[in-house]
């Protein structure tokens, strides 16, 4: 049967503040998944902790809504053993680019096949307003009274310089832009993150108003698979340009992981797995 | 008086002591596994020092004509490499035991009561292989002549070790192997213990680690992911598993750290997979945070911490039981887990499938706390039969699923959702047993949300006081039905029904316990000890059950502060004798014995009484 978007909300009333950017990113993760026809059974959706991270509830999907800063590993650990579904990670500044940051080179590593999306509004929200890692330079908040001192962190570079292979940067305020970049997220085989800008309406640091006129789509010939290229478009502050800065095609954590099963059962028996009884022979 | 075997015809322990660096672990490893394929149990335990190369290393290899349950009191046979091990280990030779030493190295003093035998290790080595590289295989040789074991046994060892590395070094060790067996007959030393015929009953024995046990137990249970991160003494744990996972299938997966081992578990169990994670203390606090989830949303996840001494990075190549308190309480709010601790090399591997069984069934983390002095010890185990190896329905109860021995080992799986249970689905459903259907991803109808904030049996997010109550008791109620499945199986202890005095240990003290208890048993003193494997819930009916009729408890930990004695003393009101040792090596049965004797003496003279 014909699935409907209905198909892809949960039975959930999103609670976000009115006028929250994240009412547009769910909207665009639905429309994704309806337009690629991804049976929601086979899809598995894990967040961390902030607003962002109550994305996970409001999608019909098997969804795990974890610890702060951990969606990427979780999702790790999923797609290992699942390499049949489509598994998102969804999480905030503070969730990925703060506490969860740590693991974003490990997972671009094993190039596994996860779509992250990294919503960034620079503001702590959930807490009510403290700084976060993108949370513009001299910017008063309830954790820096008199100002942030410290340098803002440039998450796009940082991406492209951890050589994640499907690097792209959108916004919350253009739904269809967005919605097709995490369609294509989605399809891209590997890890893929759609860095999305996005405003808060309570504890402002980006404004709708000012958002309206701060992107710039990628030029249609921008080359996706020029690294360098990508580092200096991702370094232009005037307009901030969105799109797939970089896109690069290379084995997944499963493609890895099938060839470890292959390699390690070559010399046995037409390659079937071996059996409890000839682990223990191998220690006698 | 029996002793079930105890006392045998052949009892000896032998120990290497070195630099770390100069092969003396793989010298010994070497000997322990040509006496494992003769007829005798073998039971090697190495200590390093957490350098790679320099400081003290050792190794202590115990032979018997029955099961062997410690490393021993007394060294019958010492060999030491230079002065350092020399000075460290001489008070442990027994009375005219046998001093084998390297004369350039050594300086022995004239009254030491033991049969002196200098063997110049290091210039034999030199003059065959060029370097002093080759004195362990030259020790080696000097081992295979005193216990007589064949150039067959030992050339097929070298062979073996050293093939993949070509014909040169293989050579190089044979001809160091051959100079030390003269060495030691022109020496002179025989031991009358010959060790080189091979039984046909040991065919069905394996030479093991307690890491390398846990390994397979995991395999055995149908465990086919496992994530981590290298810590000491766990690493070899997460190496064997990351052989043998894609050789059944399986996958291996190496995180950055262990926040990131213990998240991916958590994901993949959510996917439905059987998982483990090993590691050591420092690496179990980083696992606290997805412990804790797991126990929210009810995931079952193994993680295998093998204990070394602490706190922070502590005694990483050392043993310790101080981490238990932690494995139990270490989580914000109230989480449950269950805590089992394998006693032996054997028992890692069955104590392992039954964390499998617990996790699996009672959906929560298990955390299996071995150590460093079961990790590194390696043991002849039974090769368990296969075809008693049984897989569980889901209609059977959890309750009834036995505890796995070498006779009967069942292996079950988490309860799946039906049809039935699909239609309106409720993951986290209040049951009579607490336990909800769980349902793998793919399943149509079984999407749901699994969230670490307090939810609805639906899974969704509600902090209301009624809500936060029934789904706490809800997950409590596994804990309760746990302890009471345990209550049901035959008591756990060992010994005399009559005995006045009472000894309770935990983990890898067993075996040194029941050596203990064997030898006071001798001198006519009565015991009685039990050793649980589930630490947390406790069986408390059956402890009580052992309490009953004695007047003084002995427990026995290597830790500082008696961390089990303290459960035992405020859920039972008792005062026992507690015996600490936490200088990083294990307890001996020696030591153990001391105190007995001491209690007994007590216990006869002011006939004291309790409980």
């Amino acid at each position: 049967m014909k699935k409907t978007l209905q198909d892809y909300k949960s039975v959930i009333t999103p609670i976000w503040c009115p006028g929250c950017g994240d009412y547009g990113i769910l909207n665009a993760i639905e429309k994704a998944l309806f337009e690629l026809e991804i049976p929601p059974e086979n899809i598995v959706s894990v967040s961390g902790i902030g607003c962002s991270g109550r994305l996970a509830h409001f999608l019909n999907t098997y969804s795990l809504h974890g610890t702060h800063g951990r969606a990427v590993p979780i999702a790790v650990g999923a797609k290992a053993v699942r390499p049949e579904l489509t598994v998102l990670a969804v999480g905030g500044d503070g969730d990925g680019l703060g506490i969860g940051g740590g693991h974003i080179p490990h997972a671009a590593r094993k190039n596994v096949d996860i779509t992250y999306l990294l919503v960034d509004n620079r503001i702590y929200g959930l807490t009510k307003g403290q700084a976060s890692p993108t949370t513009p330079l001299g910017e008063r908040t309830k954790t820096s009274p008199l100002g942030v001192y410290e340098d803002t962190l440039a998450a796009i570079p940082m991406f492209l310089a951890y050589d994640v292979s499907f690097v792209a940067r959108a916004s919350s305020i253009k739904v269809k832009e967005l919605t097709d970049i995490i369609k294509a997220g989605i399809t891209h085989k590997g890890m893929s993150i759609v860095y999305i800008l996005t405003p808060c309406k309570t504890f402002p640091v980006l404004e709708i108003d000012e958002m309206k006129s701060m992107f710039k789509p990628l030029p249609e010939d921008h080359p996706r698979d020029n690294k360098l290229k990508a580092m200096e478009m991702a370094y232009v502050s005037n307009p901030l340009y969105t799109g797939i800065f970089y896109q690069v095609q290379k084995p997944t954590l499963n493609d890895r992981l099938d060839h470890e099963i292959e390699k390690a059962t070559a010399k046995h028996d037409g390659g079937k797995p071996y059996v409890l009884e000839e682990l223990f022979k191998r220690f006698s | 008086m029996s002793t079930g075997g105890f006392r045998s015809k052949v009892d000896f322990v032998v120990r290497i002591g070195g630099e770390a660096g100069e092969g003396v672990v793989s010298a010994g490893e070497l000997f322990a596994q040509a006496a494992a394929r003769t007829e005798y149990h073998v039971f090697s335990y190495p200590t390093y020092p957490a350098e790679i190369k320099g400081g003290f290393s050792m190794i202590q290899i115990r032979i018997r004509d029955w099961t062997v349950y410690s490393m021993g009191s007394r060294v019958d046979y010492l060999i030491v490499f230079n002065q350092q091990a020399y000075d460290r280990t001489i008070q442990d030779l027994r009375e005219g035991g046998t001093l084998i030493y390297d004369p350039e190295e050594v300086k022995v003093p004239a009254e030491i009561a033991a049969k002196k035998v200098p063997i110049p290790l290091d210039a034999i080595a030199v003059r065959v292989s060029g370097s002093k590289l080759g004195k362990n295989v030259v020790a080696l040789g000097v081992l295979g002549y005193v216990f007589d074991m064949g150039s067959a046994v030992l050339d097929k060892l070298i062979r073996d070790r050293y093939g993949l590395k070509g014909s040169a070094v293989v050579d190089k060790n044979l001809q160091a192997l051959a100079a030390g067996y003269e060495a030691a007959k022109t020496a002179g030393i025989e031991s009358g213990v010959h060790l080189g015929t091979r039984s046909e009953e040991k065919v069905r024995y394996m030479m093991l680690s307690g890491n390398e046990a846990v390994a397979l137990g995991a395999i055995a249970a149908g465990c086919r992911f496992v994530a981590g991160y290298p810590i000491t003494p766990a690493t070899p744990i997460f190496e064997t598993l990351a052989k043998l996972m894609p050789m059944v299938g399986g996958r291996a997966v190496q995180m950055e750290d262990e926040i990131a081992s213990a998240s991916a578990i958590v994901g993949a169990s959510f996917c439905g997979e059987k998982v483990i994670s090993p590691t050591s203390g420092p690496g179990l606090q980083l696992m606290g945070e997805q412990l804790n989830l797991a126990s929210m949303l009810e995931l079952p996840v193994v993680v295998v911490n093998v204990q070394r001494g602490g706190p922070s990075t502590g005694l990483p190549t050392k043993t310790e039981q101080s981490d238990l308190k932690f494995a139990i309480y270490g989580s914000a709010g109230e989480a449950p887990r269950a805590i089992l601790a394998p006693t032996g090399v054997e028992d890692s591997f069955y104590q392992t499938i039954r964390a499998f069984n617990i996790a699996e069934r009672f959906q929560m983390p298990v955390i299996l706390l071995t150590d460093q002095s079961i990790g590194y010890r390696k043991a002849t185990v039974r090769i368990p039969a296969i075809d008693k190896i049984k897989f569980i329905d889901q209609s059977v109860l959890s309750e009834k699923i036995v505890i796995p021995d070498p006779e009967h080992v069942e292996i079950a799986s988490r309860i799946e959702a039906t049809e039935e249970d699909l239609r309106e689905y409720k993951r986290y459903k209040i049951t009579s047993d607490g336990v909800s259907p769980t349902v793998r991803p793919g399943t149509p109808g079984g999407q749901h949300l699994a969230t670490g904030l307090e939810h609805t049996e639906e899974g969704q997010a509600d902090y209301s006081p009624i809500n936060h109550v029934r789904m706490t008791q809800k997950r409590f109620k596994k804990l309760e039905m746990l302890s009471a499945a345990l209550e049901k199986n035959p008591p756990e202890y060992h010994g005399s029904p009559e005995a006045k005095i009472g000894i309770i240990g935990w983990g890898s003290t067993e075996g040194a316990i029941r050596e203990a208890r064997y030898l006071a048993e001798e001198k006519g003193i009565k015991l009685r000890h039990l050793h649980p494997r589930l630490l947390s819930p406790l069986p408390e009916n059956r402890i009580r059950h052992f309490l009953v009729g004695l007047k003084q408890v002995i427990m026995v930990e290597e830790n500082y502060t008696g961390q089990f004695a303290h459960f035992i003393k405020g859920k039972f009101g008792i005062k026992p004798v507690e015996i600490h040792k936490y200088e990083g090596v294990p307890i001996t049965p020696e030591e153990i014995l001391r105190g007995i004797e001491k209690v007994a003496r007590v216990v006869d003279e002011e006939n004291l009484t309790r409980l």
